[in-house]
C-alpha cells in the first residue's frame, strides 16, 4: 500500500460567520498516486474540504477546526500556506479569481515567478504548458477578453507551472465545452501517470470523469463523507440516486429498461463493460418499444437574429452572418465550442452588446430601439459568471431587487420571491450575506433573480456550471412549469448534453462565431459530423446504441421520448410504479425541508 | 475603454515598447527629477525633447493624448493662471524677482510682466512633466512597471501593488459596466431615455455594488496568489523583464551620465550658486534681481501682522 | 512597552496578501474614482467619493494601507486623469489617508462591528487635522520645493480641500462606516431557517 499523503481525522470545520459547522467528523485517506473524486450536492461541503487540503483553511478563511488534517504527514495547522503551496496545487472553482496575472503567459508564469525561477527557463515551460491546454495562441491575451472555459484553460495551465505532488482540481470541467472536458480529463490522467501525483478532482459531471479510470469515489452530502467506494460500486447502489448525484446517461437508460447493475462488470466504462445477457435482453426490448413522442408545438415568432456580426474589437470577428429565430414556448440549447461566442450571442439579444452587421428584432421591433432594459422586460439573461451579476448583499435582496423596482406590491414580491427561491434551492438561506455561499449557490442566486421576473424568454448560460443534478433539476421543474404553462421561451446555453438531451428540443450549434446547425437535439446530437465540428461529445447513449447495433438516432430520440413520457405520467396522477421513485421522494421531502419545518 | 486611458496592456513593437521595464522606469524617474530639479525654461525644454521624441515614435493613437493635453491646458494652464492673476497678483515678485506692471486695473489688480512669465515658466514645467509621464505610460505595461520598480530595488510587494492596481483599473471599468448592465436587465433606465436626474441617481446608486464588489474580491484574489507561493520566498522573478536590447544597454550607459548629469546640476545651481529666485527669466539679469522672502507677501500673515 | 508594540503594528497594519491586494484594488478604486467620481469643486480639489477608499481601507486595515492606497491612487488618477503630475498633492493626500485611516489604531473595529459614538468623534477630529495638516503644511512645502508654486493659491486650494474632503469624509464616510461595521456584524451565526414565513 503506497504511503498516505493526506490524512483527515474525526476532522470537523465551521466557519466564523456559520453557525453550524460545515464539515463534520471527515475521516479519509488518500495514498500516493490515487486518483480520487470527490462527489456531492452542491454546498455539501466540498471545496471547504479542499481548502482544508490546500491550507486556504485555516490560514485564509477563519472558523474552528476540530480533529487533525496531516499533509505529507505533517500536520497544517502547524505548516504554512507557503509551504502548502510547494506540496498542493489547486485549481479554483472561480476561473476568474484563479487569474492573477495581466496576461496568459503571466498568468501560466506566477507560481514560477515565485520560485524565482529565471525567466530564461520560465518561457519554453510556459509556451509548452499554454501548448498543454491549448492556449498557445492566446499567450498576450488580457484575461478580460477571455471567454469563461478559456479562462478555465489558462487556470489549468497555472498549477502545471509549479511542479507540486498533490493536485487539486475544483469542479475543473464547469466551463469546459465537452471536447476540451474529455481531453482536460486525460490532461489530469496524464498528470497522474507522469510523476505519480496524487489526484483530487471534484466535480458534478460524473460520466465525464468516468472517461478516465478513477481510483475511488467520495460521496459528500451536508457537510459529512456518506461514502467512500469504487466507481463501479457506487454506480450499482442508489446513492447517486439518492443523494441527487446525476448518474451517466447508459446507467439510466440500462435502469429505465428494468436491468438489474449487478450482472455486468465494468459498469463505470460504457466502452469496455460487460452487459449480461438479461441487461442486452432488456435494453434491447426497451429501445424496440413505442412511445409516443412529443412534438414541440411552435407558437409565433419572438427573437429573430438577422445575419449578425459581431466583434468586441475591430481585430477579431466573433459572430459572423448569424441568424435564427426563437418562437414562444420553445425550449432550445445553444451548444458549440468554448469561445464559440455562445455567451456573446446572448449578450447581443439582450442589447448589452449591438451587432456591427445585421439586425435583432424582438417580437416584431426592432431592438435597436429598445434600451437594455426595454428588452430586459421580455428578455431575462442569467450570465454565465455569477460574479458580474450580484449587485446586492443579501441573497434575499438580490433576489427581490427586480420586482421592487417594478414597485410590486409587497404581497406579490413576496409570493414570487418565494417560488423563484424555492425552485433554486436557496430559501432556508435567503438571509445569507451573498459573499458566503458556496459558487454554485452563486449561480442559483442569480438563476433565482431573474427567474423571479418571468420575462418571455428566459436565456440561462450554463444553468448547470456548479450545480448537482438535484439542485438543477429542481431548477429545470420550475423551468418547465414556466414553459408548459405560461408558454415561456427557455433558452440554455450549455456544455451539458444531458442538460440539452433531455431538457430542450431544439439545439443551435455554433463554432467559431458560425451558426453550424439547427435542428432538433436528438439530431444534432446523433450527427457525428457536426460533434466533430462544434467539439461536442457523444453521449455514452450513442455509445451504448453502438454497442448494441442499434441507429444511435433512434436510441437517443426514445429515450428523450421515454423521459417526457415518464415526466408527463409523473405530471398526472403521479402513479409510482418506476423503480426512480425514490429519487422522487428524496426530492419531494427535500423540497419539504427546503420549504416548511 | 483600455485606450481611453492611455494604459496598454500588450506590448507594442517599436523600439521604445520593446525596452526592458527597467529601462523605462528608470528612464521614468531621472526625467522627472531632472524636470522637478530645475526652474530654467531653457534646460526643461531641453530635457523635454526625448520624451516628446518618444512618444512620436511610438506612434501612438493621438486622440486620448490630445484631449488629455487640451484639458490640462485649460484646468492648469487658463483656470490656473487667471486664478493666481486673481489671488496674487504680483507672484511674479516673489518667484521670478520683479515687478514691472503692464496693465492696472485697481488697486490689487494688474497683471506684471514677470507674473506673466511665472505662469508660463511653471505650466512649462509642468506640462514637460506630464510629457514624461504619457511617454511612460504609453511605453509601458503595468507587469513592466513592476518588475522594472523591482529593477530599481523596490521590494516585489511594493511592485506588486503597483501592477495589481494598474492592472484592477480595467476591472473596476468592466465591473462597472456589468453592474450597470445587470441593473439595466433587471429594470434600471439607464439611457437616454430616462431624465438626466433620474440617470445621475441611478448611476450614484450604482458606486456602492462598484466599491463593495471590488473589495469583496479582494479575498479570492489573495487566496489564488497564496495558493501559487506568491510571498513565500524574499525574491522573485518576472516573466515580464525580458532580455536587454540593444537600445537598453545603450540607454543604461547614458542614464548613469545623466545621473551624474543632474546631481552636478543640483549640486551647482540650486546650492553652491543657486539662482536668487525660483525662475529663471530672460528679461531680468541677474544683478537686478528683487529678493522677496515668500512669506512677506502673503496676505494671510499680512492679517497677522495687524 | 507591550502596549507601544501594539500601536506600532496597528500603524503598520500587517502586510499579508489580502492586505497587499486590498491596497492596490483600493488605489485602483482611488484613481478611477478620483476621475470620474466626483463634482470638481476647485482646481485640484473636489467633492470626490475617492475619499471613501481611504477610510474603508483604513477602517478594515489600519493607516498605512489607507496611506499607500491612496498615495498610489493619486498617482494613478493624475496617470489617467490628464491634468499631469501632482506629486505635491499625492504626498498630501496620503498623508491625509493615513490620518482618516487610524481608525483601528483608537479602537474602532470595523471588522468585529465596533464603531460607537466615541469613535466617530475621534473619527472626524482626525479628518480635520488630517487635512490641516497635509494641505495646509505638507502640499504647499512639496509645491514649493517641486514646483515653485505660489504660496497664496496653494493655501486657498488647502483650504477648499479640506471643506470638500471633510464633507466627503464625515458627511458620507461615518454612515458608510456604520452600514460596513453592521454588515461585519451581521454577518456571525448563519444559519438555514426552515420556516415558511418569508
Ligand atoms: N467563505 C465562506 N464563509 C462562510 N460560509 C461559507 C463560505 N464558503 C462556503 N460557505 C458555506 O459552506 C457550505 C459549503 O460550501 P462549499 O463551497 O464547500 O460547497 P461546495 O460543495 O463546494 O458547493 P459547490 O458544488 O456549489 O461549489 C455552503 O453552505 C456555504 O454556505
Ligand atoms: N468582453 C470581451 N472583450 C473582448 N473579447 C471578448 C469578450 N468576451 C469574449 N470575448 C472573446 O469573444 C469570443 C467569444 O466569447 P464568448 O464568451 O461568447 O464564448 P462562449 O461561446 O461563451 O465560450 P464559453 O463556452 O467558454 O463561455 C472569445 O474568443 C473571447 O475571447
Ligand atoms: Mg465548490
Ligand atoms: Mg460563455
Amino acid at each position: 500500500m503506497a504511503d498516505t499523503v493526506i490524512r483527515f481525522k474525526d476532522f470537523g470545520f465551521q466557519y466564523k460567520v456559520q453557525q453550524k459547522p460545515t464539515l463534520y467528523d471527515i475521516n479519509l485517506e488518500i495514498h500516493k498516486g490515487e486518483k480520487v473524486l470527490i462527489l456531492g450536492g452542491s454546498g455539501s461541503g466540498k471545496s471547504t474540504l479542499a481548502n482544508c487540503i490546500n491550507g486556504l483553511i485555516p490560514f485564509s478563511y477563519e472558523g474552528t477546526i476540530t480533529g487533525s488534517v496531516e499533509v505529507n504527514g505533517h500536520e497544517t495547522k502547524g505548516s504554512s500556506i507557503y509551504k502548502l503551496s510547494k506540496e498542493v496545487g489547486t485549481v479554483l472553482q472561480d476561473s476568474d479569481a484563479q487569474f492573477v496575472g495581466l496576461s496568459v503567459a503571466e498568468d501560466i508564469a506566477f507560481a514560477m515567478e515565485n520560485e524565482c525561477i529565471p525567466r530564461s527557463q520560465m518561457v519554453p515551460i510556459v509556451e509548452e504548458h499554454a501548448a498543454t491546454v491549448g492556449m498557445q495562441d492566446f499567450l498576450k491575451a488580457v484575461p478580460f477578453d477571455l471567454s469563461g472555459g478559456q479562462k478555465q484553460k489558462v487556470g489549468i495551465a497555472g498549477v502545471l507551472g509549479s511542479n507540486v505532488d498533490i493536485l487539486i482540481f475544483d469542479e475543473p470541467l464547469a466551463a469546459l465545452d465537452p471536447r476540451m472536458g474529455e481531453m482536460a480529463i486525460e490532461l489530469i490522467d496524464q498528470l497522474a501517470q507522469d510523476k505519480e501525483r496524487t489526484i483530487v478532482i471534484i466535480e458534478h459531471r460524473l460520466e465525464d470523469v468516468l472517461h478516465r479510470r478513477v481510483d475511488r469515489v467520495i460521496l459528500m452530502s451536508e457537510g459529512r463523507i456518506v461514502a467512500d467506494t469504487t466507481p463501479d460500486e457506487i454506480l450499482k447502489g442508489t446513492l447517486l440516486q439518492q443523494y441527487g448525484i446525476r448518474e451517466p446517461l447508459y446507467i439510466t437508460a440500462m435502469k429505465y429498461a428494468g436491468c438489474s447493475l449487478e450482472g455486468n462488470d465494468g459498469l463505470s466504462s460504457i466502452d469496455n463493460m460487460v452487459f449480461s445477457n438479461e441487461s442486452r435482453e432488456k435494453l434491447l426490448r426497451f429501445f424496440e418499444s413505442q412511445v409516443e413522442s412529443h412534438e414541440p408545438h411552435l407558437g409565433e415568432e419572438l427573437v429573430a437574429v438577422k445575419d449578425v456580426s459581431f466583434s468586441y474589437d475591430d481585430s477579431r470577428k466573433v459572430l459572423e452572418d448569424v441568424s435564427f429565430t426563437i418562437h414562444k414556448g420553445e425550449r432550445i440549447a445553444v451548444v458549440g465550442r468554448n469561445g464559440a461566442g455562445k455567451s456573446t450571442a446572448a449578450k447581443l439579444i439582450c442589447g448589452i452588446c449591438r451587432p456591427n452587421k445585421g439586425s435583432i428584432t424582438i417580437d416584431g421591433k426592432d431592438a435597436k430601439g429598445l434600451s437594455i432594459k426595454e428588452i430586459g422586460e421580455r428578455v431575462g439573461y442569467v450570465m454565465q459568471n455569477p460574479n458580474q451579476m450580484i449587485v446586492k448583499d443579501t441573497i434575499k435582496n438580490e433576489v427581490e431587487y427586480a420586482l421592487t423596482l417594478r414597485n410590486m406590491p409587497r404581497d406579490q414580491i413576496i409570493a414570487r420571491a418565494t417560488d423563484a427561491l424555492n425552485a433554486c434551492s436557496l430559501f432556508p438561506m435567503r438571509n445569507w450575506p451573498v459573499d458566503t455561499v458556496s459558487y454554485g449557490q452563486k449561480k442559483r442566486i442569480t438563476v433565482a433573480s431573474i427567474l423571479v421576473l418571468q420575462p418571455d424568454v428566459i436565456i440561462l448560460d450554463e444553468p448547470s456550471a456548479g450545480q448537482d443534478y438535484r439542485s438543477y433539476t429542481e431548477i429545470m421543474k420550475f423551468l418547465d412549469v414556466l414553459n408548459k404553462e405560461y408558454g415561456k421561451t427557455i433558452v440554455f446555453i450549455t456544455h451539458d448534453m444531458h442538460l440539452a438531451l433531455e431538457n430542450t428540443d431544439r439545439a443551435i450549434v455554433f463554432t467559431d462565431g458560425r451558426l453550424l446547425k439547427d435542428d432538433r437535439t436528438f439530431a444534432v446530437l446523433a450527427d457525428n459530423d457536426t460533434i466533430e465540428k462544434a467539439n461536442l461529445k457523444q453521449t455514452s447513449l450513442y455509445r451504448l446504441a453502438q454497442r448494441l447495433g442499434l441507429e444511435p438516432e433512434r436510441v437517443i430520440r426514445h429515450f428523450i421520448d421515454y423521459e417526457n413520457y415518464r415526466s408527463r405520467e409523473k405530471g398526472n396522477a403521479k402513479d409510482e410504479e418506476f423503480e426512480g421513485k425514490e429519487l422522487e421522494d428524496v426530492e419531494a421531502e427535500d423540497s419539504k425541508e427546503g420549504g416548511q419545518a | 475603454m483600455n485606450n481611453r486611458f492611455l494604459i496598454n496592456f500588450t506590448p507594442g513593437s517599436t523600439m521604445m515598447h520593446k525596452l526592458t521595464g527597467g529601462t523605462k522606469v528608470l528612464l521614468f524617474v531621472l526625467f522627472t527629477i531632472a524636470i522637478i530639479a530645475t526652474f530654467d525654461v531653457r534646460v526643461i525644454a531641453v530635457l523635454s525633447i526625448l520624451p516628446i521624441a518618444a512618444i512620436i515614435s511610438m506612434k501612438p493613437n493621438y486622440k486620448p493624448i490630445r484631449f488629455m493635453i487640451g484639458f490640462m491646458v485649460l484646468v492648469v494652464g487658463i483656470i490656473g493662471s487667471l486664478m493666481l492673476l486673481l489671488v496674487s497678483p504680483n507672484a511674479g515678485l516673489t518667484n521670478v524677482g520683479g515687478s514691472t506692471v503692464i496693465w492696472r486695473l485697481g488697486e490689487n489688480f494688474f497683471v506684471t510682466k514677470e507674473t506673466l512669465w511665472y505662469i508660463f515658466a511653471m505650466f512649462v514645467k509642468r506640462l514637460a512633466s506630464f510629457m514624461v509621464v504619457i511617454a511612460f505610460v504609453l511605453a509601458t505595461t503595468p507587469s513592466e512597471f513592476a518588475s522594472g520598480l523591482a529593477f530599481l530595488h523596490v521590494p516585489y510587494k511594493v511592485c506588486t501593488i503597483v501592477s495589481l492596481a494598474y492592472r484592477t483599473i480595467p476591472d473596476i471599468a468592466r465591473r462597472y459596466t456589468d453592474i450597470k448592465n445587470s441593473m439595466q436587465m433587471r429594470g434600471v433606465e439607464l439611457s437616454k431615455k430616462a431624465s438626466l436626474g433620474k440617470r445621475l441617481k441611478a448611476t450614484a446608486a450604482l458606486l456602492v455594488p462598484l466599491v463593495v464588489s471590488s473589495f469583496g474580491k479582494v479575498e479570492v484574489i489573495a487566496n489564488a496568489m497564496d495558493l501559487r507561493g506568491f510571498g513565500r520566498l524574499k525574491k522573485r522573478t518576472w516573466y515580464s523583464e525580458h532580455e536587454l536590447t540593444k537600445a537598453d544597454k545603450v540607454l543604461r550607459k547614458l542614464c548613469i551620465l545623466f545621473t551624474i548629469g543632474i546631481v552636478a546640476y543640483i549640486v551647482w545651481f540650486r546650492v553652491i550658486n543657486p539662482w536668487p529666485v525660483t525662475y529663471w527669466s530672460p528679461f531680468i539679469a541677474r544683478e537686478d534681481i528683487v529678493k522677496v522672502g515668500r512669506f512677506e507677501t502673503l496676505s494671510i500673515l499680512k492679517w497677522f501682522g495687524k | 512597552m507591550e502596549e507601544k508594540k501594539n500601536i506600532g503594528k496597528l500603524l503598520l497594519g500587517e502586510w499579508n496578501t489580502k492586505t497587499i491586494v486590498a491596497v492596490a484594488v483600493g488605489a485602483a478604486l482611488f484613481g478611477v474614482l478620483m476621475c470620474y467620481g466626483g463634482i470638481p469643486v476647485f482646481t485640484n480639489t473636489s467633492l470626490t467619493t475617492a475619499m471613501l477608499v481611504p477610510v474603508i481601507v483604513g477602517g478594515l486595515f489600519g493607516p498605512l494601507p489607507a496611506f499607500v492606497a491612496a498615495g498610489v491612487g493619486n498617482v494613478i488618477a493624475d496617470l489617467i486623469g490628464g491634468w499631469g503630475m501632482w506629486f505635491d498633492w499625492s504626498i498630501g493626500n496620503a498623508v491625509m489617508a493615513f490620518c482618516v485611516g487610524l481608525l483601528p489604531v483608537y479602537g474602532a473595529n470595523i471588522k468585529e462591528g465596533v464603531f460607537e459614538v466615541k469613535h466617530m468623534v475621534i473619527y472626524a477630529i482626525c479628518c480635520i487635522l488630517g487635512n490641516v495638516i497635509s494641505f495646509g503644511v505638507i502640499t504647499p512645502i512639496f509645491t514649493v520645493i517641486f514646483y515653485g508654486g505660489d504660496l497664496e493659491v496653494t493655501f486657498i486650494q488647502a483650504f477648499a480641500a479640506t471643506l470638500g474632503n471633510f464633507a466627503v469624509l464625515v458627511v458620507v464616510g461615518i454612515p458608510v462606516l456604520k452600514v460596513l461595521a453592521n454588515r461585519y456584524k451581521s454577518r456571525s451565526n448563519l444559519a438555514q431557517e426552515h420556516s415558511d414565513n418569508y
